[in-house]
């Protein structure tokens, strides 16, 4: 068994293989890079207290290797595209289940350790992923004091679970359908959709997020570094959104005061106030946590439909 | 001729396969008894493949019950070891060679014999170390019957295993196979729809057609018992009533049936003649093959 799978699947075991290395060695030598002026900007600037500029000033250069690493977010895609959609339809496509159904290992039994490979592989390279981009973002991220944002979807251990749901999507798919190409437009689709879902709209919701409140002041974030910050609007003192496209909302004092640049010192003087709604830095590890918990769950969900299709249904 | 139950390597009862609102097979009930190799022949869309399927546990059926070796196809290590299996176009890995699938094979089944399958297949010049999308269709045939003979299986089923030769190749893979079930009781069922190939090989012959079993006897028995009478076209209906009259044909005053006879037919009204085994076959599955003789008529007897 372990054989049958290391030889129909070695090319592109290589091949992901090689494309590692390849990311490994562009990050080993422009991280080494980074850190060094990271720790040597830090050590001249916190001698003459001047840091406050720092992470606009630092890795101003580096914008093709940010975006590179950036990109990283699609790896757990093309492992669900091109390991787990042709892992069953390519069977079918050459039809090789008959050849291979009907050797003397049970469907159930051949399933399963299929699956393992696969999925054990797209968790050790979505790992091994994780940990060079953790690693390289290192001095980016300590400069801004928090790992939310792109960092959350490339660092830590969602990558693992993205690698995970995405092989198990396409394994899904692969069987359902029993072709590669529809399984992998299908694994694009569902992917795409799940991510954006739990992205955009669960996550901000996992924990209720903390509101501040403040009187309106120009410039002013209101939220600590490194917080993620999901929205920062401005609100009237019956705490209803400030809308100063109706002249109801305006208060009729400030209406003259919205056409130069005292606007803001208007309104707070009638007591209108910023509010912001934001997760803190801190919570970056529980937020990983659920995160990587829901891509597990509907990653075996996934598998135990796709076994229970391999065992029951006609082949 | 007559064998038990227990000594049938397939048996069907009632066995039936429906795909959406078409039935693929339909009331199919076999026996072949073991040792036998038997040949599962009808036009194409009679079912064949799907009897194999259901047989080899590919696919379950929607109705009745099939038994290979006394047990019901399913997922166990101890039923697919027993039987050995060879899908129609013969697939295999392309990107892998001879020698490979038959290591491959042996990580995959306890019971696995390599050195014939390479000693068998060395001695037909089958390259055993390039991919077998470089190797003719007659030496895909070949290799992917080293598996299933190398399996060591003790009821082989073959989906059309010569339809793609050439008749060079048919030959040879017909000899390899004849080769393997002469010792040993290996018991096979290939199918075809071209009965003229498999005469060679077989002892057995399943017929079936418009998805329904005509047919399930030794070739032997079934030469024995079916024969052609000439008469008088007055004293067909007799013959009607009494026999089964696979095929009439009548002229003004003549009437040429090919008649099931249980028991020699000693009536001087009507003359007996020997008849091939591809004109029985042919009568069953209702085309004579010449279009040129008269009206025609399948007729079903009493059984």
């Amino acid at each position: 068994m372990n054989q049958l799978i290391w030889r129909l699947h070695r090319q592109q075991v290589i091949f992901a293989g090689a494309a590692l290395a390849v990311l490994a060695v562009l990050l080993l030598v422009t991280g080494t890079t980074m850190a060094h002026d990271y720790h040597s900007a830090l050590a001249t600037c916190g001698a003459t207290r001047s840091c406050g500029d720092l992470p606009g000033e630092l890795f101003q250069g580096d914008g093709l290797i940010i975006d590179l690493v950036s990109c990283t977010f699609v790896v757990p895609l093309l492992f669900g595209l091109f390991w787990g959609a042709p892992l069953v339809a390519k069977e079918f496509e050459q039809g090789t289940q008959d050849l291979v159904w009907t050797q003397g290992v049970t469907r159930r039994s051949w399933m399963t350790s299929n699956v393992a490979y696969v999925l054990a592989a797209a968790a050790a390279w979505g790992g091994a992923m994780s940990l060079l981009v953790t690693w390289w973002r290192g001095p980016e991220d300590a400069l801004h004091g928090g790992r939310f944002g792109v960092a959350f979807d490339i660092t830590g251990v969602t990558p693992i679970a993205y690698a995970v749901f995405a092989v198990a999507l396409g394994i899904a798919a692969g069987t359902m359908l029993r072709r590669v190409l529809p399984a992998m437009a299908t694994t694009l689709a569902g992917f795409v959709l799940v991510r954006g879902a739990v992205g955009l709209w669960l996550r901000p919701r996992f924990v209720a997020p903390i509101r501040h409140s403040f009187r309106l002041v120009n410039d002013v974030s209101g939220a600590p570094a490194g917080a993620w910050i999901i929205s920062k609007i401005i609100i009237d003192p019956a705490g209803r959104l400030y809308d100063p496209s109706s002249p109801a909302g305006v208060p009729a004092a400030c209406h003259a005061a919205l056409f130069n640049n005292s606007a803001a010192s208007c309104l707070a003087a009638h007591g209108f106030r910023r509010l912001v709604v934001y997760q803190p830095a801190g919570r970056f590890w529980t937020f990983q946590a659920i995160e990587f918990t829901i891509f597990i769950v509907l990653a075996a969900a996934l598998v135990a439909f796709a076994c229970a299709l391999v065992v029951r249904r006609d082949a | 001729m007559r064998t038990t139950e227990s000594e049938m390597a397939v048996r069907t009862i009632g066995l039936g396969k429906r795909f959406g609102p078409t039935w693929a097979l339909e009331d199919c009930s076999i026996d072949v008894p073991q040792g036998r190799v038997s040949a599962l022949v009808g036009p194409n869309g009679a079912g064949k493949t799907t009897l194999l399927r259901l047989l080899v546990g590919l696919s379950s059926p929607s109705v009745g019950e099939a038994f290979v070796l006394d047990k019901p196809p399913r997922q166990s290590q101890d039923f697919l070891a027993s039987v050995g299996y060879l899908a129609q176009q013969a697939p295999l890995y392309k990107q892998l060679t001879a020698a490979e699938h038959l290591r491959l094979g042996s990580h995959l089944n306890s019971r696995w014999d390599s050195d014939t399958a390479m000693n068998r297949l060395t001695a037909r010049h089958i390259p055993l170390d390039r991919p077998v999308e470089t190797l003719s269709g007659g030496q895909r045939s070949q290799v992917a019957l080293g598996l299933a003979l190398a399996k060591q299986p003790q009821v082989l089923l073959l989906d059309e295993p010569v339809a793609a030769l050439d008749p060079l190749a048919r030959r040879e893979f017909l000899a390899s196979l004849a080769d393997a079930v002469a010792d040993g009781d290996l018991t096979v069922v290939l199918s075809s729809h071209l009965l003229h190939d498999l005469e060679r090989v077989c002892d057995h012959i399943i017929l079936l057609a418009a998805s329904r079993t005509q047919l399930c006897d030794d070739i032997d028995h079934i030469l024995e018992t079916h024969k052609v009478l000439v008469g008088p076209r007055r004293a067909a209906a007799e013959i009607e009533g009494r026999y089964r009259v696979v095929r009439a044909v009548h002229s003004e005053r003549q009437s040429r049936l090919l008649v099931q006879l249980e028991a020699p037919l000693i009536d001087p009204t009507w003359e007996l003649s020997d008849v091939g085994l591809e004109d029985v076959v042919l009568a069953y599955m209702g085309d004579d093959g010449s279009n040129t003789a008269g009206p025609l008529s399948l007729v079903g007897g009493p059984r």
